[in-house]
């Protein structure tokens, strides 16, 4: 064991740093669940691209550097220390690529991967049905078999990014005699074919949508992987979303940083400052047992179900992280970026209501808790 | 950056199991002091960290972790961290070491924040500091008053002793090592023994809720009991790699070990606590009986939780360290 960072290592972090320091705007860009905001987001997708910093992580053919994993968690910290913009393309670099890796033939790396690399291609996730939320299984939207491809025909929810994406990915019925996890295929889908209704959420923007799909047209070169096996790559992608790729620790190394500045205070609450010292402990927890799935992944080993025991800590941890300084700020606190008296341009409140999401999205911490039961200890179904 | 444990640190580890499965079972606890203590010599168990120049194998803290995890794993009686971690590094350079390291030599601690040297009565020498100096005193000198309490198979003991004028006497002398160091590193052991009893208690509870049946099915395929045991799982998956990382930093002398120390003990005890208030509550009725063995490793976990610093005392460490400076938070 050697927590140290090697040279290399090093040398990586000053570039990240310095880069970020150069280009990081001083403003904060306007919410990407706006038209303007989401093209400013690309925009900075774009910057970033152009130096091979969006997906420092991919091979180099398709924009990336190549990096190893302990390289690019050390690429998130720094990302997210610097206080950078969020990640518009996320859904698709981080869920989508690695099945597109796995499972897309040559010619489906080829097509899309340089375009969500440079974010010319902004991609969202179509996972949820009205019927099937926590029971993803119970999906009813259907792909029709046609000549060269497929018809596909229902509904999906909660699309993360709809409204302004180009591209969506999800899980279709592709036999019709099917039932459960079986008969389910992969599909890419362009999202000008389909008909996005945008859901105004509890901060009132538009971060997802209802898709609904009225016989739309899809050749055979859209299908990810086999006909009948989505369900089996869609959980290679759903444990890409819960463990190590869309929460990296940096997000939340940062946070708690933030959070300790925030409690310095002689004033602070003793209870308070107890409670930060504990966030921020735990976050440093997930920083190294992050670097420890690094290691093992590097070696060639697979995470899996406990992945789950991460999405718990790290979306539980957000939470209380942002209860907390929401606390030490008091009426402050709930001030958003177009008050005055707002601390740090109502990054708190946005942050507080973000991290409320992350017990519920990427399957509920309920969901996770029983995966943990019965897939890490061995509990009966 | 390298988070994982070497191949021989491994296999020290998994000797120590297979040496605690054959010699260390649950009911030699309620019998005897110290069970497997000369296999564990045998293995050098006692010799870890003392140097070579005194029959020791001059390894660090970080080989030897998670062997402490396995002593915790069966919440194995005796002063072991304190002989096996606390004693090499407070008898630095001292020709006692040699016995030391063979495993001759049964040392209680009382320094730092503890208020009484556990297993004194085992122990054939007994460090204890007064007035901010550690002295050795041998048994002869050293009055012991019994404080009986919750883990009988880890007692403790005030120990007191005559200090005749300022000078060394027969039987106690004034030990020159410091003590700081001493203490984090046995505070590191001790927090992965903790991290290995609820290990242990999360196996067994996992154990209990597959074979308990009531209303005709497992109680383990009920969601309550699911989750109260994946809320273990998720507390000592993220309490183990804070320990790892603190006896890292100590072996290296960082200018961090003290918080780390602070973090992995605080994290580590509220895992461990986290695990046999569940352990207790899975198991129901039969587990709050002293005919069941599971009280040993509830006892275990309150006794070492509570050992070298709480977690109250070391989370305000921590607080100060993070929360009192106006230096960089993280990394440079």
């Amino acid at each position: 064991m050697d927590l140290d960072f090697t040279p290399a290592e090093r040398e990586f972090r000053a570039e990240v740093r310095d880069w970020l320091a150069r280009h990081v705007p001083a403003a904060p860009l306007p919410s990407m669940d706006t038209g303007e905001g989401f093209e400013a987001h690309r925009e900075w997708e774009r910057l970033l691209a152009a130096d091979r910093l969006s997906v420092v992580s991919w091979p180099v053919e398709y924009g990336g550097r190549g990096a190893s994993l302990v390289e690019w968690l050390i690429f998130e910290e720094e990302y997210w220390a610097a206080g950078a913009p969020g990640r518009v393309g996320q859904n698709g670099i981080f869920l989508l690529a690695p099945t597109i890796f796995s499972y897309g033939t040559a010619e489906q790396r080829e097509r899309f991967l340089p375009a969500m690399a440079r974010a010319d291609e902004v991609w969202a996730q179509a996972w949820s049905e009205p019927e099937a939320g926590s029971d993803l299984a119970a999906l009813r939207s259907r792909a029709e078999r046609v000549e060269g491809g497929w018809r596909l025909y229902g509904q999906k929810t909660w699309s993360s990014r709809a409204c302004h994406a180009d591209w969506g990915f999800g899980l279709f019925r592709s036999d019709p005699a099917s039932a459960r996890h079986r008969g389910l295929t992969y599909f890419m889908f362009p999202l000008a074919d389909v008909t996005v209704r945008p859901i105004a959420q509890l901060d009132g923007e538009h971060g997802f949508a209802e898709l609904f799909f009225d016989g739309v047209e899809i050749p055979d070169d859209l299908v990810l992987g086999a006909p009948g096996e989505g369900w089996r790559i869609a959980m290679a992608t759903t444990s890409s979303e819960r463990g190590l790729t869309l929460r990296s620790p940096g997000r939340f190394t940062a946070t708690a940083d933030r959070l300790v500045r925030l409690a310095r205070s002689d004033g602070t609450d003793p209870v308070l400052a107890d409670q930060v010292a504990r966030a921020w402990l735990d976050a440093e927890a997930y920083r190294l047992h992050t670097f420890g799935t690094a290691r093992r992944l590097a070696a060639g080993e697979e995470i899996g179900s406990a992945s789950s025991m991460g999405k718990v800590f790290w979306s539980e941890l957000d939470v209380r992280m942002h209860t907390l300084a929401l606390r030490l700020l008091g009426e402050r606190g709930l001030l958003d970026g177009g008050a005055p008296g707002a601390e740090d341009g109502g990054r708190w409140l946005d942050g507080f209501l973000f991290s409320l999401a992350g017990p519920i999205y990427a399957g509920t911490n309920e969901i996770q808790r029983n995966i943990i039961a019965e897939r890490v200890l061995g509990l009966p179904r | 950056m390298n988070f994982a444990f070497t191949d021989d640190q491994l296999a020290l580890a998994a000797t120590v199991r297979e040496v605690l499965a054959a010699h260390c079972p649950a009911r030699a606890a309620r019998t005897e002091r110290t069970p497997a203590w000369s296999r564990l010599a045998e293995i050098g168990l006692f010799g870890l960290l003392v140097p070579e120049e005194h029959d020791g194998l001059g390894l660090g803290l970080l080989d030897a972790v998670l062997a402490f995890e396995e002593t915790g794993r069966v919440a194995l009686p005796g002063p072991v961290a304190e002989t096996a971690v606390a004693a090499p590094v407070l008898l630095a350079g001292d020709p006692l070491l040699g016995k030391l390291a063979a495993g001759s030599l049964r040392v209680s601690v009382r320094v730092g924040d503890q208020v009484y040297s556990p297993d004194a009565d085992l122990a054939d020498l007994l460090v204890v500091e007064r007035d901010g100096v550690p002295y050795a005193v041998t048994p002869g000198r050293a009055r012991l008053t019994p404080q009986s309490g919750v883990d009988r198979s880890r007692r403790l003991f005030a120990v007191d002793f005559d200090l005749e004028s300022d000078a060394e006497s027969d039987g106690v002398t004034r030990l020159t090592a410091p003590v700081a160091p001493a203490i984090r590193a046995v505070t590191v052991a001790v927090a992965a023994q903790l991290v290995g009893a609820a290990r242990h208690l999360l196996e067994t509870s996992v154990g209990h809720a597959l074979t308990r049946r009531q209303f005709g099915v497992q109680i383990g395929s009920f969601q309550a009991v699911k989750h109260l045991l994946a809320d273990v799982a998720v507390a000592v998956e993220f309490a183990a790699p804070l320990v790892y990382a603190a006896a890292f930093a100590v072996d290296r002398g960082l200018p961090t070990a003290g918080r780390d120390v602070a973090a992995a003990k605080a994290a580590a005890g509220e895992a461990a606590e986290l695990a046999a208030r569940t352990a207790l509550q899975v198991h129901g009725a039969i587990g709050y009986t002293e005919e069941l063995d599971l009280h040993l490793w509830l006892a275990r976990v309150w006794s070492l939780s509570a050992a070298y610093g709480g977690t109250a005392l070391h989370r305000s460490r921590l607080r100060a360290e993070i929360l009192g400076s106006a230096g960089p938070v993280r990394w440079p």
